[in-house]
């Protein structure tokens, strides 16, 4: 069985391949099958699947940051026109990685790698973490201490565990002591994919779009301790769909 | 800071100013709401028109569209670079400012803004000081937008939470259902 497979990422899988992305219609409505990186607030109504949620993580992590003037943003999820003036009218230099995408296409590109036999198996180290540590040598390069806050949105429900771990750690050391990260953690397994972004500073927009990669794991409130055990401070919000907004605090 | 600006509609970013920003002031950010309905080449504006294929370097200091192929490496340190809609470039791109309607592959660098179109493709990071991104633009890649922060040490090595605030936040696990 192929990586990919094993991942719920391979051929049947539903809806991974990321089709080309929808132009907007002659009506100027659009399908759920929402560019994930396509982004924007003007011209065209919201798109469809487009839900808001009031954010009491945002509310904290944003109170978290005031009076920080001119900070550094890490976010993690797609780069989305909102988000980016959100924290730029605030002063904030905003970093966008699309990680969970840039993760795929990783995954995509080793299994083609692999077939294609380019490299022999005996050279290379097909456990998760081997393959974490391959992602991370090409992601998340930024000098230590560099950001002041992260959003990490739901990516590590995403990700291979050993993954998840390798980013979290990495995570800490890009955070600078007493930085902010907010994460948000499904207590179930989802069974659709949403991208986030910033309506205001107490609601984030929850846009449905296609599964860039199948839900891996579902983690207790001890696993998330132990996953974030270097930061000082956790705080979580449950909120009625179950998703749980939680900020950590370096 | 984060109260004062409750009381905006969010939902309406600021309209971008052109220039003058104050250096400590945020950049406010780029919007696609006061663009015309489509770039088109400026007067005075080199253009390489669709069915053109330029390989190599391009530098100077005037405007430039792109309609056609170009491939190598583009800086226009002074100008504006407009990649039409059936314009492909293949190359690194430097330019005070740069507007994207068709695809790029590359690093993309706008001093002042870098506006993406619906009709963008852009596989690369993209870097500048203010980003409107429409819906429908493609971007893959690593985004940086906003004035760069420089911070002294003193601050980068605190220990406390921005403010002084986090006496306020929960120390250890808990869980607050709304």
């Amino acid at each position: 069985m192929s990586l990919l497979n094993k991942l719920g990422m391979g051929h049947g899988a539903r809806d991974v391949a990321r089709p080309a992305p929808e132009r907007l219609s002659n009506t100027g409505s659009r399908s759920t099958q929402v560019p994930p990186t396509a982004v924007g607030s003007t011209r065209v109504p919201e798109p469809q699947g487009t839900t808001n949620r009031v954010s009491n993580g945002l509310k904290e992590f944003l109170w978290n940051l005031d009076g920080l003037g001119r900070g550094t943003l890490l976010d993690l999820g797609a780069a989305w026109q909102t988000t980016l003036s959100f924290f730029i009218e605030r002063g904030f230099r905003v970093t966008s990685e699309d990680l969970l995408r840039a993760w795929k296409d990783f995954l995509v590109k080793e299994e083609g790698e692999i077939r294609q036999a380019t490299r022999t198996p005996d050279s290379l180290d097909v456990t998760p973490a081997g393959r974490a540590d391959r992602f991370l040598r090409s992601n998340l390069e930024y000098p230590v201490a560099s950001f002041d806050a992260v959003l990490l949105w739901d990516l590590l429900d995403y990700l291979e565990p050993a993954m998840a771990t390798k980013t979290v750690l990495a995570l800490t050391e890009l955070l600078r002591p007493g930085g902010v990260l907010l994460a948000m953690f499904h207590s179930k397994k989802p069974e659709g994919f949403q991208r986030y972004r910033v309506a205001d500073s107490s609601t984030l927009q929850m846009i449905s779009a296609p599964v860039l990669c199948p839900a891996q794991r579902v983690y207790q409130n001890r696993e998330i301790q132990d996953l974030f055990g270097r930061y000082r401070t956790m705080k979580s919000f449950v909120a009625r769909d179950q998703l749980r907004e939680t900020l950590f605090i370096k | 800071m984060w109260k004062k600006e409750e009381s905006k509609n969010q939902s309406v970013p600021e309209v971008a100013q052109a220039s003058g920003t104050p250096a400590n002031s945020p950049a406010p950010a780029a919007s696609f709401r006061d663009l015309p309905a489509a770039p088109a080449p400026s007067r005075g504006a080199a253009t390489i028109s669709q069915g053109i294929r330029i390989k190599g370097e391009i530098t100077g200091s005037e405007d430039l569209f792109i309609d056609g192929l170009v491939e190598g490496r583009l800086n226009l340190a002074n100008g504006s670079v407009t990649v039409g809609p059936n314009g492909t470039v293949k190359a690194d791109v430097s330019a005070r400012e740069v507007i994207i309607r068709g695809k790029v592959d590359g690093k993309v660098a706008g001093r002042d803004r870098v506006q993406l179109w619906g009709t963008a493709q852009v596989h690369g990071e993209v870097q500048t000081d203010r980003l409107a991104i429409e819906d429908g633009a493609i971007l893959r890649g690593k985004v940086e937008a906003g004035k760069p922060v420089e911070r002294s040490a003193a601050e980068r090595s605190a220990t406390v939470g921005p403010n002084g605030k986090t006496g306020n936040v929960s120390v250890g696990p808990g869980t607050v259902t709304i």
